[in-house]
């Protein structure tokens, strides 16, 4: 009862900071509030895959492309309303986790994450081979631009239904078998559980997620898709963010989305941080420090305080 | 004892699959041989991928050198390459001749890599094979961080260690560098593998990473020869790091990176516990890509790293041991 | 339990309170942006990172042009302020570091911005806002065409406050089709070109200067940015096999020396011609010290050369300039002839002629005015051009510079740029 309590107060704490965040802080900050809506989405996304069912990807920038592409192809040819585009986006995404979930049946541990990068490094190619429709690395613009507020709000919106939506997936069966499935395959095997099927649904909602994400970064970027954009060091930063937000714990989920969001925004007049290459020596320290130390990332440090509480 | 038990192992595994593999090698490389002779392009471009190949294969060996003692899949391969090669720059900027450099950063990666293993996946390899993974991606990022904050992220000149020299053999041009990139390679395959088959070190080495119990009772340190595994890899990814530069005139950080996803074919194409496998899926992968991308019009230059990508999973679901491996790809 | 919640209490107060700090220090300006009595701030993405990063001379010598205006007292007692940021030549980071320069820095105008693909995925943002986007460092006809139609490949609108500075690239692709069918009539032309819309304006302007002999191009081949050595002499050996005698390199610096080693390195010796954007003594001295055979590459020039020309005046000031920085890399790479400092400072003196000009009751507007109507020829030179050239605009005239010299590379790796032939008028 007291965790439940707990769990509706965090909800409620944050429901309530972001709906007033908007009236405090500029217009600028607001777009870096809405970047780490986005990451928000890409790690929980990645948490479930990789947190809930113990499948690695080393490659969900390949799906954020996906979800990008789409969303600023659609715009750009058909006009699309944008959140259209972010639905479709979602389902593609998800079928195409699904295809990409079938292989990764065969395939255990490093290997996966193996043929994860490689796909994390080729998708972002296929831009500059299909150029006349995908733009090459001139890049597609969506047809009109979104305000940080617009950014803000429907990234959050979104946050807010897919985090909804993940913890109903994961209380259910479906979470359980999820479970079952990361801690030991035999016997989820052995109790009955298909595992193909929830191993490959985890894939396809897990790219789900990162395609929403996806269309939601490419409108954060002024509504500009283009290969650079999803360079193999989104894949890294996603997966370091889910390492470091940990499992099953919002505050987790935040911590790793406002670090992986914020660090690059921070200004170039500060020392260290503020440049692109402080920024990568922290990340790649903090989820060395975190694998090293922390294994359960932000939410195993929460709960350690949380013991240490109550004793 | 270990010695036999090992090699008999290894025989048995071997079974019919390598006469095959072989045969089907020899056919290639005499279709590499009859193509070359009848088109200076087609010998150009063989030409180029086996240069690019050997360097792809050195660092696909220091991948299954890893993989062998470790399990692990060391996704910072080429980041650690990148940074070595930049040690050397920074040494001949402080005044040695390229080759001093060269011989002092296969020292300085010999220790790093020994050090990285002991310090940052020692503890972690007891867990879950994710977890390892997690590091190795760290380590990417922090890597290429560290160079880029140190000199930047701009080209660097280094001295050309063989010479702008050109040879013209019939219609075909071959440079020295060429010559030089796969002859150091294969010296560098070479004392690997002397020193595995021939050397006490070396036969601890392949103890502790095929029977590391047994080994352990016959008086191996198996920590020891784990943490030496990675830095012989380290040492190897230098020297690909070291040849990778000047084939491209410049340093630059984003040097390996295309090299690592070949690498990565290599080593999965030759099987990831396949040192020779490793090699020859190199010059294969660079052979490859250089014909493939010239007589297959669908499969234009940008497709080259897809076209890894393709021989990776292809591998996996076909032939998950690759063409030399033995191991099973997944554990249940 | 509740020891938790009041900390978290506690961290929430401490992050709005943060945020409201940040909110109020980010306000908006009175009046101009970027402008006040004493200072005038400007802002401008450039590559000093990643695959175009030889061209990071350039937003250093405009930074020392600047500081010799400023050291001089500044425009009006203004004195100028220019931030840049590293976009690594990719269009994806350059909207999210313009929006920075914007929005958070609050500059006057974006000034100098590199690359043809970058000021294209920001021109839009900017344009909608009346922010100049001016002198850019692109060449691209676009600069020139879109000020007040609203034709198609402008994207449907006008871009009135977008400004290039140097001769089209267009117009330099149709001096070399006419060199080329003058010196080799029967020329087959193998074209390299890069994969964007920078490499496909120069090649459709080769195409038009070419007219009826189009067909002459044997082979185009396009490449990535970033590709390897090895692709660039894959695609050259593509373009000899197709017959090609003449290669023409619409290349970005590290593609270009890739090209003109690997050019030797095949056996390939075609008549070469190169894109002035990658025609810069230092890039063709390290093409050298790799083994390129140099001699007879042709290619064309609009600003003084520091080695060839090194008594004349303009040479002599950005010697000065330079000099005055301390800036010991940058003073060695004039002295070897870095064509990228002499640009630099030639668009920082047409920025600093713009400013004079536009007043001293000075707005985006005014600015803009004032550089739609710059005469920088007689007394008014800008001395690090070619001398006898000049930069003019006017309502008809979108195009500052139309003239090119043309220029052939003697003297083996350790040579030079050599200026032949005549000045080359009315490129456009």
């Amino acid at each position: 009862m007291r965790g439940r309590i707990a769990a509706l107060v965090s909800l409620a704490v944050v429901a309530a900071v972001l709906c007033v965040l908007p009236f405090l802080i500029s217009d600028y900050n607001l777009s870096l509030a809405a970047r780490v809506g986005v990451f928000f989405i890409a790690v929980l996304g990645l948490d479930i895959l990789t947190g809930y069912t113990g499948q690695i990807s080393i490659g969900h920038g390949a799906f954020m492309a996906i979800g990008g592409y789409t969303t600023a192809v659609m715009s750009r040819d058909h006009h699309t309303n944008l959140v259209v585009t972010m639905l479709v986006a979602f389902a593609i995404c998800f079928v195409v986790g699904f295809l990409v979930g079938l292989p990764a049946l065969r395939l255990s541990g490093a290997y996966l994450a193996l043929v994860t990068f490689a796909l994390a490094v080729s998708v972002p190619l296929l831009p500059l081979k299909w150029s006349s429709f995908l733009g090459g690395r001139d890049g597609v613009q969506t047809s009109h631009e979104v305000s940080n507020l617009w950014l803000y709000v429907v990234a959050w919106a979104a946050s807010a239904i897919l985090f909804v939506l993940a913890w109903l997936i994961l209380r259910g069966r479906v979470g359980r078998a999820f479970r079952a499935v990361r801690d030991s395959e035999i016997a989820a095997v052995a109790s009955g559980i298909e595992l193909p099927v929830y191993k490959t649904l985890a894939f396809g909602i897990s790219a789900a997620y990162a395609g929403v994400a996806g269309s939601l970064f490419v409108l954060a970027n002024n509504g500009f898709a283009a290969p650079d954009e999803f360079a193999i060091v989104l894949s890294l930063q996603i997966l370091i963010g889910a390492a470091v937000a940990g499992l099953g714990s919002l505050w987790g989920v935040l911590a790793g989305a406002a670090f992986v969001g914020l660090l690059p925004s921070v200004s170039s007049s500060v020392p260290v941080i503020g440049s692109a290459h402080g920024q990568d020596v922290v990340f790649g320290a903090a989820v060395i420090l975190v694998m090293l130390v922390l294994p359960d990332g932000f939410a195993g440090l929460l709960a350690r305080i949380r013991r240490l509480a109550r004793a | 004892m270990v010695t036999a038990a090992t090699s008999r192992i290894e025989g048995l595994r071997n079974g019919a699959a390598v006469p095959v593999v072989s045969l089907v090698l020899i056919a290639c490389a005499t279709g590499l041989l009859v193509g070359s002779l009848r088109s200076a392009t087609f010998a150009q471009l063989t030409v180029q991928g086996l240069a690019l190949g050997a360097v792809y294969g050195i660092l696909a060996l220091a991948l299954v050198l890893v993989y062998r003692a470790t399990r692990v899949i060391n996704f910072a391969q080429g980041e650690l390459a990148m940074a070595t090669t930049y040690i050397a720059y920074q040494l001949i900027q402080w005044g040695l001749s390229y080759w001093e450099a060269f011989a002092a950063t296969l020292a300085i990666a010999l220790v790093l890599g020994t050090v990285l293993e002991l310090t940052l996946i020692r503890p972690v390899l007891h867990r879950s094979a994710i977890a390892a993974v997690i590091v190795t991606v760290g380590l990417f990022v922090l890597i290429d961080g560290i160079v880029n904050w140190i000199w930047g992220g701009d080209f660097k000149s280094m001295p050309s260690p063989f010479g702008t020299k050109i040879y013209h053999v019939g219609g075909v041009s071959i440079s020295r560098l060429y010559i030089g990139m796969f002859v150091v390679v294969i010296i560098a395959a070479l004392l690997v593998w002397v020193l595995f088959r021939f050397t006490k070190l070396g036969l601890g080495m392949r103890a502790a990473a095929l029977r590391p119990a047994e080994a352990a009772l016959v008086g191996v340190r198996v920590d020891w020869m784990l943490a030496v595994g990675w830095g012989l890899a380290a040492l190897l990814g230098a020297v690909a790091g070291l040849m990778a530069e000047p084939s491209q005139f410049f340093l630059e950080p984003t040097l390996m990176q295309p090299i690592l996803v070949y690498a990565f074919a290599a080593a999965v194409l030759g099987g990831l516990d396949s040192p020779a496998g490793a090699l020859i899926g190199g010059l294969a992968i660079g052979v490859s890509l250089n014909l493939v991308v010239q007589y297959v019009p669908a499969i234009s230059s940008e497709l080259q790293e897809p076209f890894a990508f393709a021989v990776i999973i292809g591998v996996l679901l076909l032939k998950p041991s690759g063409l030399f491996g033995h191991r099973e790809v997944r554990r249940v | 339990m509740p020891v938790n919640r009041k900390k978290v209490a506690a961290l929430i107060f401490a992050l709005l309170a943060t945020a409201a700090v940040v909110g109020t220090a980010a306000a908006s300006h009175e009046g101009t942006p970027g402008v006040t009595k004493k200072q005038i701030v400007i802002g401008g993405t450039f590559p000093f990172t990643g695959p175009a990063s030889l061209y990071k001379t350039i937003p250093a010598a405009e930074a020392a042009y600047y500081a010799y205006v400023n050291a001089k007292g500044g425009v009006y007692h203004r004195k100028i302020k220019d931030i840049t940021l590293d976009d690594q030549y990719d269009p994806s980071q350059t909207p999210a570091k313009t929006k920075q320069l914007v929005e958070q820095d609050h500059v006057f105008a974006i000034v100098g911005s590199l690359g043809t693909a970058p000021v294209l995925s920001t021109w839009n943002y900017l344009n909608q806002r009346k922010i100049p986007q001016v002198l850019v460092a692109t060449g691209d006809a676009y600069w020139g065409q879109c000020v007040h139609k609203a034709l198609k490949l402008c994207g449907g609108k006008a871009k009135p406050w977008t400004m290039g500075w140097q001769p089209d690239y267009p117009g330099e692709a149709k001096v070399y089709a006419k060199y080329i069918l003058k010196k080799k009539p029967g020329a087959k032309i193998g074209v390299l070109y890069q994969n964007d819309s920078y490499g496909k304006n120069y090649l459709n302007g080769l195409k038009t200067g070419l007219g009826s002999h189009q067909n002459q191009i044997v082979d185009a081949e396009s490449y990535n940015l970033g590709d390897s050595a090895q692709v660039i002499a894959a695609h050259e050996v593509a373009m000899r096999t197709h017959g090609a005698d003449t290669f023409v390199i619409f290349a970005t610096p590290q593609a270009t020396i890739f090209a003109l080693v690997d050019r030797t390195a095949i056996g390939w010796s075609p008549l070469t011609l190169v894109n002035n954007v990658s025609a810069n003594r230092v890039f063709q001295l390290a093409a050298g010290q790799n083994g390129a055979d140099l001699n007879g590459i042709i290619s064309s020039q609009y600003t003084a050369s520091a080695t060839t020309q090194a008594s004349y005046k303009g040479v002599k000031l950005a010697k000065k300039i330079i000099d005055a920085t301390g800036n010991q890399q940058l003073q060695q790479s004039l002295a070897l002839g870095d064509a990228n400092i002499m640009y630099g400072l030639a668009s920082a003196w047409t920025f600093v002629d713009g400013l004079k000009h536009a007043g001293k009751h000075l707005t985006r507007a005014s600015l803009m005015k004032s550089l739609r109507h710059l005469n920088e020829s007689k007394k008014n030179t800008n001395p690090f051009i070619y001398p006898g050239m000049s930069v003019k605009t006017s309502n008809k005239r979108t195009f500052p510079m139309e003239q090119l010299k043309l220029i052939k590379w003697s003297g083996g790796a350790g040579g030079d740029w050599h200026a032949f032939g005549t000045i080359y008028k009315g490129i456009h």
